[in-house]
């Protein structure tokens, strides 16, 4: 047996390898030298990389480690949005740890792990692989919510997150024990070509398995019951930090559900009941919740909810078109959420700044551009045309209409309803709120500049030409039986 | 440009907007040039387009169709026939009429404010050109930020609530009509067996009733509310009054139009047989709007809720003959919204012209400016009886022929909508007389500066409207009637007989015409 | 269902024989408690103190970076077994594996854990 030819293929992670290379790269030279400026763009710099590396492997799917490591457009797609989700985090962080005092270099090396982690979440339909993944994209994170170490609710949003994390982790590795008890196998495309067999023979031990694994899942997606830790935590952590959490995680682990819940589970229709009760559960709860937060952070944290609920409407209803509404939902999130969460960072900058909704009172006056970009930013994640968040909602409803969850779609519209409420809460406080004193400029820097400017134009190209995008997504799709 | 005139004119204000980005916020002067030379441009090109129009040619005009997102069949179609021509005239119209009327009302954020004007002017536009029902609900959502804002940021003191209400009102209708929209797309699909949004194909198919109703209900909700039918008035009457001047120009002039355009557009032809189902109670609910609308106009003490309460009464009216189902009710119905538009506008620019010197709006406060500006009072005069509906005015030529369809249709309903047009004229007469005649009581009304120029410029060519369509209809019937025939053709399509036995009326086309040349007629004739 | 009787057996006949030993080794031993025998047992000294004591926490980073080496062993024994099978190209990923350590270890050392304060 020839092990070089038959398994090993460095250019199929050659991407992830990249950016590990750069993580210690940096981890090491920022030992040695003092310019934290450097070590940004020597991140940057392999997060760029990384991505032109990603981008070349899209359109041939290929396979390699005897099946444990998958590069489709599926895993593709995710890897581009990750990678770009880093890339933004680190453009909009680099002012904030400044003005906090926590500019160090370990923060972009984490930021770096985590984003492997994720991709092998992503690139693989083997469950030890997606649990290592899943690992190596959370060991970092909790180090991140805790990186401002003078700040006790960042002690906290750190122990909390790692809790939690741990926890969820048990379930995961729990249901995949089970189901490799049930059918002798970890890998995904196994256990579904055999599913009718396994079903009949150990179906006890294959549902349970699948539930505690959809339960781990849950807890990395934040879905209601299993959101509770996100409001603290997103509230403690540095504020980049918290705007990495609501994307990067969240869609690695709904990458991670895809594919194993419509993917390898897709004979299992009885799961649709239960996403069903997820996602309605999760959309109340978290827009309900979202009116009384004063602040900002925690608005956002119980919109993420929220949306991760929207996105459960798209895993309800299953099938092709829903897995690529899921897919363009979440790139389209990724665009405005971190976009929101940039402007949040700016006004977070600000010595003294507690990230209440009050404090943004008289942006408008001051930075009516900056206000502006809050605004649009804030009316797609409510949902309004012509931005991408209405594309994304069209699409996961269309889907969800098309396969007879009229009455899913219904509860989900008024759910977004009920967001536009404590949305227009920001742009109320931006815009007409009279400020009790002067509002106190913010720092502009070219980084910031890219990072508002990326999100805006993803923004508003999602909503008002989705074709190109909608095409994209349609192709990032895992083949269904 | 027979294709191009519709993108044209929708989006012009558009590149208004880009200009307006460049200048700097403290030019306040260049910005208000700026906004109105489009606002006025963006007018002549509709002009334009006004003159290309065919008045006599059936079917869509100026149609273009390129597709726009092919993953769900959706087209960049854009169409108008007789109706939209109207409502297109009006919005281009109103819209250098509300910018040149806050050219000194607006102090504190020009910018932002000409800007939200130009892009609502888009929004509205967009509304009425569409014909790929997906188009047609991202111009009918998106207008809602504009407008927002101009309540929110520019509006009076409860300016957050009403501008909130506002927003979340329409939302809640829209969303549902969203649904219904999927359900109404994956329909066609399985009819067809292609994905489109596209109305006039959507009009070939034929609907089971019972979708059609749950349908119906939907994008009816969503349209009842932005018209406003009672009992989703409420809204209305606080965003009117919060707004300012020309945002309630705007909203009473344009916005509302939406929702009865929407209904025309939409609820009629696509689910016939539901209509027909609903008409008692659309019917029933737009008598009690005009009833109660009037009755609560009637005991208001701020002038600008009064219209607001009139603005309820009037869009009943045009429910009503939209809902008499035949040619008399329906041309009165669409001559109506573009009646309403010109007085109630004309109203609450006047409303605006007062407050702005007095800075109150409530009728005790007033009494006898006839005395210390009689221009203004003149023009008060003229407004409020247009309103009214005196013959010789607008008014008058609306109501008349939607009273004679519901006659047609409906004996009873027209005898209670004709006590709305007397409560009509007791509320609108005893403001007048309370604002404009009697003592002058109030020595801070004794000062009052007279309307200046930009003033009376604004209002002329409403006063010029209101008495061209008073006297003479013929124009705006021509070209309406054409698409009011096709809509009704396509309402009576499933069940001719049946609805001509059961409300007794004839749909035979020679009839409409001689009946419309005959109104039209009578109204020349009046003029001489 | 069968074999998971097996096991059910299994377990039972665990527990059984434990409790059984207990048991009997209770009822045949000599019972002598004294002083000396209660105390704690600390390899033949005489215990001082409190044994609620507070640790240098600089002992938890030790841990860390035993339990690093500790895994690492755990994965260089079985390549240094089958050595003579893997071949060269095992080499290599194990240096690239053993490098990957070094670095973490060349950080934990710049960053002065290795240093006692």
């Amino acid at each position: 047996m020839d092990i070089r030819s038959a398994a090993i293929d460095l250019g199929l992670i050659s991407p992830e390898i990249i950016i590990l290379a750069s993580a210690m790269v940096v981890l090491l030279l920022g030992t040695v030298l003092k310019s934290r400026g450097l070590m940004a763009f020597l991140s940057l710099l392999g997060l760029v990389v990384g991505l032109v590396l990603v981008l070349q492997q899209w359109s041939q799917p290929q396979s390699g480690y005897y099946g444990m490591v998958l590069k489709d457009n599926f895993s593709v797609f995710f890897s581009v949005v990750f990678i770009m989700t880093a890339i933004i985090t680190l453009l909009m962080a680099r002012d904030y740890l400044i003005a906090k005092h926590i500019d160090r270099h370990e923060f972009y090396t984490l930021l770096m792990f985590s984003t492997v982690g994720m991709m092998l979440m992503a690139g693989s339909t083997d469950l030890v692989v997606i649990f290592l993944g899943l690992e190596i994209m959370s060991v970092p994170l909790y180090v991140m919510a805790g990186m401002n170490k003078i700040d006790p609710k960042s002690n906290e949003s750190g122990i909390k997150y790692f809790m939690i994390g741990a926890f969820a982790s048990s379930f995961l590795v729990f249901g995949i024990a089970l189901l490799y008890g049930a059918s002798g196998t970890t890998d995904l495309r196994r256990i579904m070509a055999d599913f009718s067999f396994l079903k009949m023979q150990s179906e006890l031990l294959l549902y349970s398995g699948a539930l505690l694994v959809m339960t781990g899942f849950a807890f990395k997606v934040a879905a209601v019951p299993f959101h509770m830790w996100v409001p603290d935590v997103y509230e403690g952590a540095p504020t980049p930090v918290t705007g990495f959490f609501s994307v990067g995680p969240k869609a690695a682990g709904f990458a991670a559900l895809l594919r194993i819940c419509v993917y390898g589970f897709s004979g299992m229709a009885e799961l649709t009941a239960v996403f069903w009760l997820l996602a309605v559960l999760t959309m109340v709860v978290g827009n309900v919740l979202a009116i009384f937060q004063n602040n900002i952070k925690r608005m956002l944290a119980y919109s993420s909810i929220a949306h991760a609920g929207y996105i459960l409407v798209a895993l309800t209803a299953g099938g092709e078109g829903a897995v690529s509404s899921a897919v363009y939902y979440l790139l389209a999130y990724m665009f405005f959420n971190l976009g929101g969460f940039t402007i949040v960072t700016i006004i977070d900058s600000r010595t003294g700044s507690n990230s209440q909704i009050d404090e943004i009172k008289g942006l408008a006056g001051r930075h009516p551009y900056l206000a502006s970009l809050l605004a649009l930013f804030m009316f797609a994640l409510a949902g309004f045309p012509p931005t991408a968040g209405f594309m994304g909602k069209f699409y996961i409803f269309s889907e969800a209409v098309r396969n007879g969850f009229v009455w899913l779609t219904v509860i989900a519209v008024m759910n977004s309803l009920v967001s536009v409420f404590y949305y227009l809460r920001v742009v109320v406080a931006a815009f007409f709120g009279k400020p009790d004193q002067e509002f106190s400029p913010v720092s502009f820097s070219p980084a910031l500049f890219i990072a508002l400017l990326v999100t805006a134009v993803g923004t508003l190209a999602l909503g008002c030409f989705p074709g190109y995008w909608l095409e994209l997504s349609q192709m990032s799709m895992f083949p269904i039986i | 440009m027979e294709q191009q005139i519709l993108t044209l004119v929708t989006f012009f204000p558009v590149i208004g907007v880009a200009l307006l980005l460049l200048v700097p916020r403290e030019r306040a002067d260049t910005i208000k040039a700026v906004s109105l030379i489009v606002s006025f441009v963006t007018f002549l090109f509709s002009l334009l387009m006004y003159v290309m129009f065919d008045p006599v040619a059936n079917g869509m005009q100026f149609e273009i169709n390129i597709p726009w997102i092919a993953a769900f069949g959706i087209h960049y179609h854009l169409g108008i026939d007789g109706i939209s021509l109207l409502l297109i005239m009006l919005t281009t119209i109103l819209s250098v009429i509300a910018i040149l009327s806050s050219w000194t009302a607006i102090k504190t954020g020009v910018k932002g404010y000409y800007i939200s004007m130009l892009l609502l002017e888009t929004g509205m536009l967009g509304v009425f050109v569409s014909l790929d029902l997906f188009l047609f609900y991202v111009f009918w959502e998106a207008m809602l930020v504009p407008m927002y804002f101009l309540i929110g940021v520019w509006g009076g003191p409860r300016r957050i609530y009403a501008a909130i209400k506002f927003v979340l009102f329409t939302m809640f209708g829209s969303l549902l009509m969203l649904v219904a929209l999927l359900y109404l797309f994956f329909l066609y699909h399985g009819y067809a067996g292609e994905y489109s949004f596209d109305l006039l194909k959507i009009y070939e198919m034929p609907i089971p009733l019972g979708a059609q109703t749950y349908m119906f209900l939907a994008f009816a909700l969503a349209f009842a509310i932005k018209v406003p039918v009672w009992p989703f008035h409420t809204w209305l009457p606080d965003a009117h009054v919060e707004a300012p001047t020309a945002g309630s120009v705007i909203l009473a002039g344009v916005l509302l139009k939406m929702g009865t355009y929407g209904f025309l557009r939409v609820c009629l032809p696509v689910f016939p047989e539901a209509t027909i189902q609903f008409v008692p109670l659309i019917s029933i609910l737009a008598l009690i709007g005009i009833v109660y609308g009037a009755l609560v106009a009637m005991v208001q003490r701020d002038v600008k809720s009064l219209v607001a309460f009139s603005s309820v009464s009037h869009l009943g009216f045009v429910m009503l003959g939209m809902m008499a189902l035949n040619v008399q009710g329906m041309e009165g119905s669409v001559i109506q919204m573009i009646n309403h538009g010109i007085s109630t506008g004309a109203l609450f620019l006047i409303v605006g012209m007062i407050y702005e010197r007095r800075h109150t709006r409530l009728i005790a406060d007033f009494g006898g400016l006839a005395k210390s500006m009689p221009v203004f009072s003149t023009f008060f005069m003229i407004v409020a009886l247009s309103s009214i509906g005196l013959p010789l005015t607008n008014g008058f030529v609306g109501e008349f022929l939607i009273l004679l369809g519901t006659f047609k249709a409906n004996s009873t309903y027209a005898i209670i909508a004709a006590s709305g047009v007397i409560l009509a004229a007791c509320y609108m007469l005893w403001m007048l007389q309370r604002v404009i005649f009697g003592k002058l009581t109030k020595p801070e009304n004794e000062k009052l500066v007279d309307l200046n120029i930009r003033e009376r410029l604004v209002l002329i060519p409403l006063i010029v409207l209101i008495f061209w369509i008073g006297i003479y209809p013929k124009p705006f019937f021509i070209r309406m009637e054409p698409a009011v025939k096709a809509i009704l053709s396509m309402v009576h399509k499933v069940d001719r007989a049946d609805v001509e036995r059961k409300e007794g009326i004839h749909v035979a086309q020679p009839t409409c015409v001689g009946t419309t040349c005959t109104i039209s007629g009578g109204g020349a004739g009046c003029g001489k | 269902m069968a074999s998971y009787a097996a096991v059910l057996i299994f377990l039972l006949l665990g527990i059984g024989l434990v409790l059984v030993t207990f048991f009997t080794a209770r009822l045949i031993r000599p019972s002598n408690p004294y002083k000396e025998k209660n105390q704690t047992y600390e390899c033949g000294e005489r215990p001082f103190g409190d044994s609620w004591v507070q640790f240098n926490n600089r002992f938890y980073i030790f841990a860390l970076l035993f339990v690093i080496f500790d895994v690492e062993v755990v994965f260089l024994f079985p390549w240094a077994v089958a050595f003579n099978q893997l071949g060269l190209f095992a080499l290599i990923e194990m240096v690239i594996f053993i490098v990957i350590l070094v670095f973490g270890l060349v950080y934990a050392w710049k960053k002065g854990v290795l240093k006692w304060v």
